[in-house]
């Protein structure tokens, strides 16, 4: 029919990225007007594949994994309107040359900043008590006695905690470390914050006081080109050696070459990564050798309730 | 006394003439016999205090290890068969759920006040109700009834002392009133738990997962089927293993030792 061929044409298609978690893809199909193609697959997409499936999209749901340059921008054409990004983050979203365009932008601030918050904090706690070491040791039969001085860690009690940008995630953290007997809190960035910092009576230092004098560093930043490989090998060789490191940010904030050396020499105690260079490391990366080094990965946003919004 | 270890019994005793005082460590004293250490006019004393901290931080860190799959987590980065991540790879939150504590001594209060940054609803079971003031201040609800709590919660923590009575305080019943997607975190002692209910509720999907820092033994059998659960996380009983907090622990155990034997009030005793 006429109508149903007007209707076709004004049917607005979308091109969602990756197998994503059924709530999300019900409303993008259920709203009218609107025709949804989908990398169905939990592997993310190819470029090849990527630069076909926008070919005349109005819309484009996408994941940090997938990088939105000036060639996939071409690819899609002039009727892209609209893109959505699974993350916070975008900086793998070429956003000059999308406003350029006209394109709009949408991502997830807010309803991912307790998930993410609350694993920095178990990526914090698992790290500084051992926890996938200790559960090793006893599935492999290490742990034969109690033993006064083994697996010991270190705990928050009287600790001084150092956030490396206190946004609504570094806020987040700050908020459920409070009550482990948290003594002190630093935080570094761009700028004070004193309005944020207030419900903490955070101090803001210069990044090098920050690894000086904290037991524990959190890096809760955006990577930007400032951030950049922030954390390297004069960060780690200012850190404390009881000190634990944990990134729940993005892997190129730091110097993944330099993090190594730290823990392998001893120039910090244990470190705890949700984000990495690349996603997954090589299987042969000297970091996945280290018994001080926990990864979980990617299990920093994404949790039953959040992944469907 | 570190751990429960030697076993201090009548044949200890009567070789030890000369014994004024046991110094143990930590706050549990279940390995204790006091009637009969009282019976030879041995005073005893514990550590109760200086554990409370780290051990309410263990809790804390197997409630968001098992939630958001730590280990297993760990295990899929640093394997050599891992292609890639799954973004469906999905956890728990624990901010905004319902954490029931059983037993609100030291330690369990220690687990609600952190527990109420998560923004978590608390529930608790104790033999006495807290205070109004300490119940407010962390917006702790009391469960008269047990199984209210079991009921009701996300996780279960426990933080009970071994007693006859709480032997077993969770069994086949009370695992079956518990949610199917609940977590079981104990903190306190194995023999609290009916371990092979705990098996039987985890293999047939009862509850969701366990995450354990005490079993019963320590340690378990090499094939006990608790370590081949996926959904079980189990650490070696390190719930006060920090290094500040064990050397406390030491100082404070010599020091009840010196004044027991030199007649003076022990510290710390255990009446």
């Amino acid at each position: 029919t006429v109508a149903g061929r007007v209707a076709a044409a004004m049917a607005m298609s979308v091109f969602v990225t990756r197998r994503i978690p059924a709530e999300g893809l019900r409303v993008l199909s259920q709203a009218s007007g609107c025709r949804v193609q989908q990398w169905d697959s939990e592997e993310p997409v190819p470029r090849a594949e990527l630069l076909a499936g926008v070919a005349g999209a109005h819309g484009l749901l996408c994941l940090l994994s997938d990088r939105i340059d000036r060639e996939v921008l071409d690819a899609a054409g002039p009727g892209l309107k609209v893109i959505s990004t699974l993350s916070v983050g975008f900086d793998h979203l070429a956003l000059d040359e999308i406003k350029k365009r006209g394109i709009r932008v949408g991502y997830t601030p807010d309803v991912l900043t307790d998930a993410t918050a609350e694993l920095s904090v178990a990526l914090l706690l698992s790290a500084c008590r051992r926890l996938p070491e200790a559960a090793q040791q006893v599935r492999s039969g290490g742990w034969t006695t109690w033993k006064p001085l083994w697996m010991c860690g270190y705990g928050l009690s009287d600790s001084t905690v150092g956030i490396i940008g206190l946004g609504r995630i570094g806020q987040a953290v700050a908020r459920r470390l409070k009550p482990f007997g948290v003594r002190r809190f630093l935080y570094t960035g761009s700028g004070p914050k004193p309005e944020s910092a207030a419900e903490f009576g955070a101090e803001f230092v210069p990044l090098a006081r920050l690894a000086e004098e904290s037991d524990f560093v959190v890096v809760t930043c955006a990577l930007t080109p400032a951030t950049q490989g922030m954390c390297n090998k004069d960060f780690f060789a200012r850190m404390k050696k009881t000190s634990v490191f944990v990134n729940t940010s993005r892997g190129a904030v730091v110097n993944q070459e330099d993090l190594y050396e730290a823990l392998a020499q001893g120039q910090i105690a244990a470190a705890g990564l949700d984000v990495t260079t690349p996603e997954p490391l090589p299987t042969d990366h000297p970091l996945l050798s280290l018994q001080n080094c926990g990864e979980c990965a990617r299990a920093g946003s994404p949790s039953s309730g959040t992944g469907g919004t | 006394v570190w751990y429960h270890k030697p076993a201090i019994n009548e044949e200890l005793l009567q070789s030890l003439p000369n014994l004024k005082v046991v110094a143990s460590a930590g706050v549990g004293i279940d390995h204790l016999d006091l009637k009969l250490l009282s019976s030879y006019g041995v005073k005893v004393s514990n550590t109760p205090f200086i554990v409370s901290t780290d051990t309410a931080d263990m809790g804390m860190a197997l409630m968001l290890a098992s939630s958001r799959r730590l280990v297993e987590g760990h295990e899929m980065a640093v394997s050599p068969d891992t292609e890639y991540f799954p973004v469906d790879w999905l956890g728990v939150e624990v901010s905004g759920a319902t954490l029931g504590i059983l037993g609100m001594g030291k330690i369990g209060y220690k687990v609600a006040e952190r527990a109420k940054a998560f923004e978590m609803k608390i529930l608790y079971h104790n033999r006495n109700q807290r205070k109004k003031e300490e119940e407010n201040a962390v917006g702790a609800v009391y469960c008269k009834k047990i199984d209210d709590l079991l009921q009701q919660s996300d996780f279960v923590l426990l933080a009970v002392t071994l007693t006859p009575q709480t032997h077993k305080l969770i069994g086949k019943r009370e695992l079956e009133l518990m949610k199917p997607t609940a977590t079981l975190i104990n903190i306190s002692r194995g023999l609290i738990v009916d371990q092979d209910a705990l098996v039987e509720a985890l293999q047939n999907k009862v509850i969701k997962a366990a995450a354990l820092d005490v079993t019963y033994p320590e340690p378990l059998p090499r094939d006990h089927p608790l370590l081949k659960l996926k959904n079980v996380i189990i650490t070696p009983h390190i719930g006060s293993a920090t290094k500040k907090t064990r050397w406390v622990m030491m100082e404070e155990m010599a020091e009840s030792i010196e004044a027991g034997l030199a007649g003076l009030p022990v510290p710390r005793e255990v009446l």
